[in-house]
């Protein structure tokens, strides 16, 4: 589904992302972990091209992006990915001039061609999945961050995604909004939904992920399932980053 | 946008001997016009005392007269051989009447239509600047008698079929209406107003040579002049002829204060002496304004002349009478105002709009040129623009006057929108990408209408300024609402009503605008639960 081969990622003269190389399969949730700064969501935002990179390759769903595809070019490839690739924000970015239902709406009627009462047929149900079928009229202003942000999965869900993008989906959250997009969150894991999740949040990592893969300096030290990462870390930097993290 | 040196207004001459006016008190004008005597020369006299200016001319040995030079040729200008001598027909009246007081007399300048107001200030003995005798003067001002009978004169392109002023009421062979330019204000434009079968468009210049240029490059048909003016100005456009005899008739005087009665008499036993001794009459052929007309000077019966100026000034209306006999002039003038802004406003918005994203989104090739336009525009004055319009690509009145505005706002809505767009977070974008959007989608869906929630108080507000400076178009000939408050406040006197009546007319204009902008910001924040609920009701 998404293969990623020898990313690099530069700022200037700093080196975000020093050679990733990393694959995430039809209906895998795969979770990246890592200290702050380690490049983890950069990474992620490479992947629908909200960020460049300066080499290495991207596959995503058999559409290649690679760093010297001409302009018009990539953002043809870049276009199709987006539709194909849902992405999920920290700070939940919903579109607060519209209403809940038009915030889930807008990419299916303008993106897909959608017609509107198929588009709000479908909407209302993902609401209804995410818990808040009674706040379609509402505005974002109106909710809570775990509404907000359960309203941006509808969102990313509405495009019918063949994988999402969580870029520290909880990070802006309390511990009790936190646990409700969670579970949303494990619900799709469970339904199949290819993820990608960057998030701190260790317990999610350990009940819903298929892989995890830790970052540290902008490269992969370790990959793994759960129970062998997380409980018997192999490298130096993926202990000391459990560490830390459980001291916090 | 240049205009030749000499085309500054020559003077004088305000609107209506026709009409009958009446002014509010001298406190009250002088109340409103505080700002302008504040800011008058503080040259020549003493302020007013309870003795007559004459005591005091003869105690100092100066007769101080208010003029304002930039009126220019033939009547007092600085002599172009000698910078450092004043001269004109009536600086050299002036200092033939002060030798007869055995005094000097001395000009001080002053804009020309503030001269009264400067003399009310006690600044200058008396003004003597081609004021014509009007009863909305005499009932405020002592004048002293005739010095000069002025005409109108009517000037065309060499080889044109107007041969007179009779030519113009005649319907324009080919349709629409003749074109003639005047100078703003004068006697010249109240005659060519009230003097025609609607077969006349009159187009007021801020300066005498504007309308000649304009005869030459064919924007206009014909121009009419006080005759001085056309005398002394003609030699410059070769092209232009005088047509047709003069039109019109009217007396110069020299204005001093009510309570002077001294000095009136003084001046008009000089004016009679140097008229007796053919004093007046060189005077006037040394500057070529000498005409049959002045013939009559000597034996005119002045006193039934004041009698019936003063007999006019009591019969004039005043107040609401006032205001109700010419609320078709304002509402129309009003109307102009509203179209102007109306139809500019909306292509300065949506320019603005795309400026502001070109600026911000575009490629190089168009960001430097833009921000140089918006530069450049918002550096330079409305009122330059709409002289190159006008003057230089001879766009209508209407057309310059509407582009105009457009372009010199489009530059400060860019400005706005520039603002109101860099106010929307990154993410917004962002998030519309990631659900496929390409750019242009994401800035129409996403984040334009979010930067025009924003702008909408600052845009409104211009709209209200634009609104305002819509009286610039003055300048180019277009009557809108202040432009009407000048005119009928200068024919009338009705300084104090009118602008009363302008003031409430722009007040009630504008206030639907501020009502408009709170409604829209309101419904557009979304407070509008009755739209919300029309679930996909498209915005």
């Amino acid at each position: 589904m998404i293969e990623v081969s020898g990313l690099v990622k530069r700022h200037g003269e700093l080196e975000v992302l020093r050679g990733i190389d990393l694959a995430v399969s039809r209906g895998e949730v795969a979770v990246v972990v890592g200290p702050s700064g380690s490049g983890k969501s950069t990474f992620l935002r490479c992947l629908n091209g909200l960020e460049r990179f300066q080499a290495g390759s991207v596959v995503v769903d058999g559409l290649p992006l690679d760093p010297s595809s001409a302009d018009r070019r990539r953002e043809a490839v870049l276009r199709q990915i987006r539709t194909r690739v849902g992405m999920v924000f920290q700070s939940f970015n919903l579109f607060p001039h519209r209403t809940v239902l038009q915030n889930v709406t807008e990419g299916p009627i303008h993106v897909l061609g959608l017609d509107r009462d198929e588009a709000d047929r479908r909407a209302v149900a993902l609401l209804e999945r995410v818990g808040l079928r009674e706040k379609i009229d509402a505005r974002p202003s109106q909710l809570s961050g775990g509404q907000q942000q359960r309203v941006a999965i509808a969102r990313a869900l509405a495009m019918d995604p063949r994988a999402i993008l969580f870029d520290e989906p909880t990070s802006a959250l309390d511990p009790r909004m936190t646990a409700e997009v969670l579970s949303v969150m494990a619900d799709l894991a469970r339904d199949g939904q290819t993820m990608i999740v960057v998030t701190h949040a260790m317990s999610f990592a350990r009940r819903v992920a298929d892989v995890v893969h830790v970052f540290d300096h902008g490269v992969v030290v370790e990959s793994g399932p759960p129970s062998a990462v997380l409980d018997n870390p192999r490298q130096e930097a993926t202990r000391r980053f459990l560490t830390e993290t459980l001291a916090a | 946008m240049e205009q030749p040196p000499s085309a500054s207004p020559p003077p004088p001459a305000e609107a209506g001997s026709h009409r009958p006016p009446p002014l509010p008190s001298r406190a009250l004008r002088r109340l409103i016009l505080l700002p302008a005597l504040l800011a008058a020369p503080p040259i020549g006299a003493t302020p007013a005392s309870a003795d007559d200016a004459l005591d005091h001319v003869r105690s100092t040995g100066r007769l101080s007269y208010g003029c304002d030079m930039e009126g220019g040729g033939p009547y007092a200008y600085i002599d172009p051989d000698n910078p450092g001598r004043l001269v004109g027909f009536e600086v050299e009246l002036m200092d033939a009447l002060a030798a007869r007081l055995g005094v000097e007399a001395e000009l001080s300048q002053g804009q020309w239509d503030q001269l009264l107001n400067v003399l009310d200030a006690g600044r200058v003995d008396a003004v003597v600047n081609g004021y014509e005798l009007l009863p909305s003067r005499v009932r405020d001002y002592r004048a002293s008698r005739p010095y000069y009978i002025y005409q109108l004169q009517l000037m065309v392109r060499d080889g044109s079929a107007i041969r007179s002023w009779d030519d113009l009421k005649a319907p324009k062979p080919g349709g629409g209406r003749w074109r003639v330019g005047v100078l703003g204000t004068s006697a010249a434009e109240t005659f060519a107003r009230e003097n025609h079968e609607g077969t006349v468009e009159v187009r007021a210049y801020t300066g005498a040579t504007d309308p000649m240029m304009q005869v030459l490059s064919g924007q206009l048909d014909a121009t009419l002049q006080d005759l001085p003016a056309s005398r002394f100005y003609g030699p410059q456009f070769p092209g232009l002829v005088s047509v047709g005899p003069p039109e019109g008739r009217g007396y110069y005087v020299i204005y001093v204060r009510p309570e002077d009665v001294a000095m009136a008499e003084t001046l008009d036993r000089a004016i009679n002496a140097v008229i007796a001794d053919g004093t007046l009459e060189g005077i006037y052929r040394k500057y070529d304004v000498w005409t049959d007309a002045q013939e009559e000077l000597a034996s005119l019966d002045t006193a039934r002349i004041a009698d019936s100026y003063s007999e006019l000034s009591r019969e004039a209306d005043r107040g609401w009478a006032l205001i109700w006999k010419y609320r078709g002039y304002l509402l129309g003038a009003a109307g102009t105002t509203i179209v102007l802004s109306v139809a500019s406003m909306p292509i300065a918005i949506v320019a603005g709009l795309l400026i502001a994203l070109g600026r911000l989104y575009g490629p190089s090739f168009i960001r430097v040129p833009l921000s140089a336009y918006v530069e450049l525009i918002r550096g330079t004055p409305l009122m330059l623009q709409l002289f190159v319009l006008f003057y230089l690509a001879n766009l209508p009145p209407y057309v310059a006057g509407i582009a105009g505005l457009a372009i010199n706002y489009s530059a400060y809505e860019a400005e706005i929108y520039r603002a109101g767009l860099q106010a929307i977070p990154a993410g917004q974008m962002e998030a519309a990408f990631a659900l496929g959007m390409p750019r242009w989608l994401a800035l129409r869906r996403v984040v334009i209408p979010q930067a025009v929630r924003i702008v909408i108080p600052p845009v409104t507000n211009d709209f209200i300024a634009l609104f305002k400076d819509s009286s610039v178009c003055s300048v180019i000939t277009i009557v809108e609402l202040s432009k009407q408050y000048q005119i009928l406040a200068n024919s009338t006197g009705g300084v104090l009503e009118f602008a009363l009546a302008c003031a409430v007319l722009y007040l009630v204009m504008s206030l639907p605008l501020s009502w408009l902008s709170r409604w829209s910001e309101r419904r557009l924040r979304g407070d509008d639960r009755s739209r919300a609920t029309k679930r996909g009701a498209p915005e």
